[in-house]
């Protein structure tokens, strides 16, 4: 028997439909592909260097020898597929397109808003554009990356994504902010 | 309790980011030793004052266990590394 799967986002239903976009905007992606890239074990230098060298996805640090991999060129149905050719027997891929949610928080209040639920330095000196690092914002684990001097990528579970932006609109409570999906 | 920890892989970080996971000197017995042997790394622990070392694990970071060798009389912490590290494990 065959079944219809129906992809869901997270937060359908939870944000959307704003009437006015505001100097610092929180926007949740639609279709990101996502996927888990650990390093066989002795080779994390090579597994590296081959996702460094393409310029077809982005790998994020998540811990030694194991990176966050983001693509706007892949979709989510190949990404894996396509990390898995390239890296071979260097590394072990898991595919996470449905399994994490990624979030842009852009504006010129962004660091201090993400600074209201995260202790890590970001001035641009200690967090500079290109930085990755998992960190803890209140009680969730994230994945914060730094795409600009205003703006920063957070990952996070599919399953804390609602409350992440829950927190996030908290965070951002004496700054303004509008929350709506990405489009692209 | 040290409230900053300086992981080798994410840099410093405040303590609610890390799960405290034991004594780290206790030494793993051969599979087949005694039962005594086995008992006293099971369920003795020395609960000394001053320099430890305890495992930590990264758990809102890198996910790694680390060994931080602190003093839990002053808080201060001397010394973290990453538990492989001293085992001679790649990463
Ligand atoms: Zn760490």
């Amino acid at each position: 028997m065959a079944y219809d799967y129906q992809a869901v986002h997270a937060l359908d239903g939870m944000i959307g439909a704003i009437s006015e976009r505001r100097v610092n905007h929180l926007a949740a992606h639609r279709t990101t592909a996502i996927a888990m890239v650990l390093a066989a074990p002795g080779q994390t230098a090579e597994a590296a260097g081959i996702l460094v060298a393409n310029g077809e996805f982005e790998a994020r640090f998540s811990g030694p020898g194991e990176w966050l991999v983001l693509s706007e060129v892949h979709a989510p149905e190949t990404l894996a597929a396509e990390l898995g050719l390239r890296l071979g027997h260097f590394a072990f891929v898991a595919d996470q397109s449905h399994g994490r949610v990624a979030l842009t928080l852009s504006g010129p209040d962004a660091t201090r808003i993400l600074a209201n639920g995260i202790a890590v330095d970001l001035h641009p000196d200690a967090f500079p554009v290109g930085r990755a690092a998992n960190v803890l914002c209140n009680h969730l684990s994230v994945n914060l990356a730094r795409t600009g001097e205003t703006s920063f990528d957070l990952v996070v579970m599919r399953s804390f994504a609602d409350a992440l932006v829950g927190d996030l609109k908290v965070m951002a409570r004496s700054f303004d902010l509008s929350v709506d999906f990405a489009t692209r | 309790m040290a409230s900053l920890i300086s992981c080798p892989h994410c840099g410093t970080r405040a303590k609610e980011e890390f799960f405290i996971r034991g004594d780290a000197t206790p030494v793993r017995p051969a599979p087949m030793a005694g039962d005594d042997m086995w008992n006293d790394y099971v369920h003795v622990r020395a609960n000394p004052r001053g320099r430890i070392r305890e495992y930590w694990q990264h758990v809102a970071g890198c996910r790694r266990w680390l060994v931080v060798e602190r003093d839990n009389f002053t808080h201060e912490v001397f010394s973290v590394s990453d538990a492989a590290a001293g085992r001679g494990g790649e990463r």
